[in-house]
């Protein structure tokens, strides 16, 4: 598993950051004494550094330089300067890319699993794999695949994409605005198209032999339903 | 040289008083000689026309000083010659110079300070908003919409502000280079998606790949995604569209946001652009700062790019951003390609 350095004094955002990518399989160090930064990466070793600008004692830019010096991990800067001089002091000074605060986990998590993939080849690509799993129905998001003991079907990206937002919040409602939101990355999609991929998506699962996986609930949305038994 | 004889005109009078008085006194003496007193009175005019010659010489910058207001403050520190009313002039001015210099010094320092604790506090504001936006990600509640939704008004808020209190030190911060308005749109209709999804108005995008301008792409995008939020947010029409297109005019390149909303009344569109002015619409839907348009324009206007505005009521607005630093390859198209 990869692990990733967080460089955040805010506790609450490192807390988060830290939450939600141990939840796709990350491991995490942090740093809890800002003058001992080096000390703490040259310890753990990370495989990517996730670094602040704005830091007690010496700013994001000296720390990126320091790592810079030991090491060519990928380093991503998140910070709350969006003036395009900090992107471009951040590039200069070695860091990969850069994020804007307030952001989204999916832009981080993104972010990271392409510097990973490009900085460690296929491998670590394939050894971070996400997989969702509600009662023995698996969901592969980066290869696209929907398993059910040994059936597999294969899906597009936004079918995928809705199916991780349908998993993630199991056994909840997630309401059309929120799965709008997810499939809109480039091209937008409105209300018919969600409907389009729902019934498709529907379709998939049946190939699988589960029927009614998907709910439609009134007025708010959709939601996951476990209609099959699972057998161990 | 006026002034230099209105200045001197009592002079003058005293002195042709004095010769009148000379040639009285000699006449009433009964001692009439006119050769002796043309003489007299020719050496009287030409003593006082010296006088007056070299007086004038000798203070001519002062009189031009005085006569001809001073375009700079620097002109202020310049000599006035070396006689005791120039020296003194300079010494004066000099004075006033140093007061307003130090003045207008403090102010500078204040706005300065002023504008660095904006953006200081603005930054600070963003590490709490980062913390409710991650907070909400992981949410599904129809509840935390409506908190999603005034986290993102407190978002677009903060970057009004941040951007307005940047605009004084526009020369510091920016940077121009090649723009691609395909990936611009793209990226500013995706920042905004849900805005456009929870106003359901969805975004028509007739940007043709290798529109490119010389613009800095930070700044564009705030103008963008101002532009973007009037559409959306005065569209009123659940369903409308809200189109982005580019095109050519003659050599330049145009980009135009265009929504079908309820449109800005005429005696308002003159004023959309000044600070503060929010108008018939502005009464009507509360969030209005006034600053959108007139941030747009300032933008613009120190990225030297044109902005126009047309509106009909209830039928819709077209804002056009128009680039004239156009890079080749759009010049090598045709204008009826897209």
């Amino acid at each position: 598993m990869s692990k990733i350095m967080i460089v955040e004094d805010d506790p609450k955002i490192n807390q988060l950051l830290q939450g939600q990518l141990e939840k796709y399989g990350y491991h995490t160090v942090n740093v809890i004494h800002f003058d001992q930064v080096m000390d703490v990466f040259s310890q753990a070793q990370p495989d990517l550094v996730l670094l602040d600008v704005n830091l007690p004692k010496f700013d994001g830019f000296y720390w990126c330089r320091q790592i810079r010096q030991v090491s060519n991990c990928p380093i991503l800067f998140i910070s709350a300067r969006e003036s395009k001089m900090d992107q471009v002091m951040a590039l200069e000074n070695g860091a990969d890319d850069y994020i804007t605060k307030p952001f989204d986990y999916d832009v981080v998590l993104a972010k990271i699993r392409s510097q990973l993939r490009r900085a460690y080849g296929i491998y670590a690509a394939q050894e971070t794999e996400r997989t969702l799993e509600v009662a023995g129905l698996r969901l592969f998001l980066e290869r696209m695949e929907l398993t059910m003991e040994g059936e597999k079907t294969e899906l597009s990206k936004k079918e995928a994409l809705l199916l991780e937002a349908l998993f993630n919040q199991y056994p909840r409602v997630v309401s059309r605005e929120r799965l709008l939101e997810k499939l809109w990355d480039e091209q937008f999609v409105d209300e018919n198209t969600l409907n389009v991929y729902i019934t498709r998506v529907r379709g998939k699962l049946k190939e699988l032999g589960l029927d009614g996986a998907i709910e439609t609930v009134r007025g708010s949305g959709y939601r996951l339903k476990v209609t099959w038994e699972e057998k161990a | 040289m006026k002034l230099f004889l209105r200045d001197q005109w009592s002079f003058l009078l005293m002195f042709f008083i004095q010769l009148f008085i000379l040639v009285l006194t000699f006449a009433l003496d009964g001692y009439w000689n006119p050769s002796l007193i043309r003489y007299a009175v020719f050496l009287c005019l030409f003593c006082g026309g010296c006088f007056l010659v070299i007086r004038y010489l000798t203070n001519r910058l002062v009189y031009q000083r005085l006569s001809n207001p001073v375009k700079s403050l620097e002109e202020l520190t310049l000599s006035h010659g070396h006689s005791p009313l120039g020296r003194a002039m300079d010494h004066t001015f000099q004075h006033h110079y140093r007061l307003f210099k130090d003045q207008l010094h403090a102010y500078e320092t204040k706005q300065r300070d002023h504008t660095t604790f904006i953006q200081q506090w603005v930054h600070q504001m963003k590490t709490p908003i980062s913390v409710i936006h991650l907070l909400l990600q992981d949410e599904d509640d129809a509840r935390l919409e409506s908190v999603r939704e005034e986290v993102d008004r407190l978002k677009r808020g903060l970057e009004t502000v941040l951007y307005s209190a940047r605009l004084d030190r526009f020369e510091q911060d920016f940077l121009i280079e090649p723009v691609s308005l395909r990936k611009l749109a793209q990226s500013a209709v995706s920042e905004n998606k849900r805005l456009f999804i929870r106003n359901q108005v969805y975004p028509e995008l007739a940007v043709g790949e290798g529109w490119v301008v010389e613009s800095d792409e930070k700044w564009l995008s705030f103008v963008l995604n101002q532009l973007l939020t009037n559409a959306v947010r005065y569209s009123d029409k659940k369903g409308s569209k809200v189109t982005i297109r580019s095109y050519a005019r003659g050599k330049h390149a145009v980009l135009e946001v265009e929504d079908s909303g309820i449109g800005i009344p005429p005696e308002d569109v003159q004023r959309v652009f000044q600070p503060y002015f929010t108008g018939e619409n502005g009464r009507r839907y509360a969030e209005s700062t006034g600053m959108g348009l007139y941030l747009v324009k300032e933008i613009c206007q120190r990225l030297h790019h044109d902005v126009e505005l047309d509106s009909t009521v209830g039928a819709g607005t077209k804002v056009r951003i128009v680039f004239y630093s156009v890079v080749p390859t759009l010049q090598e198209r045709k204008p009826d390609e897209s």
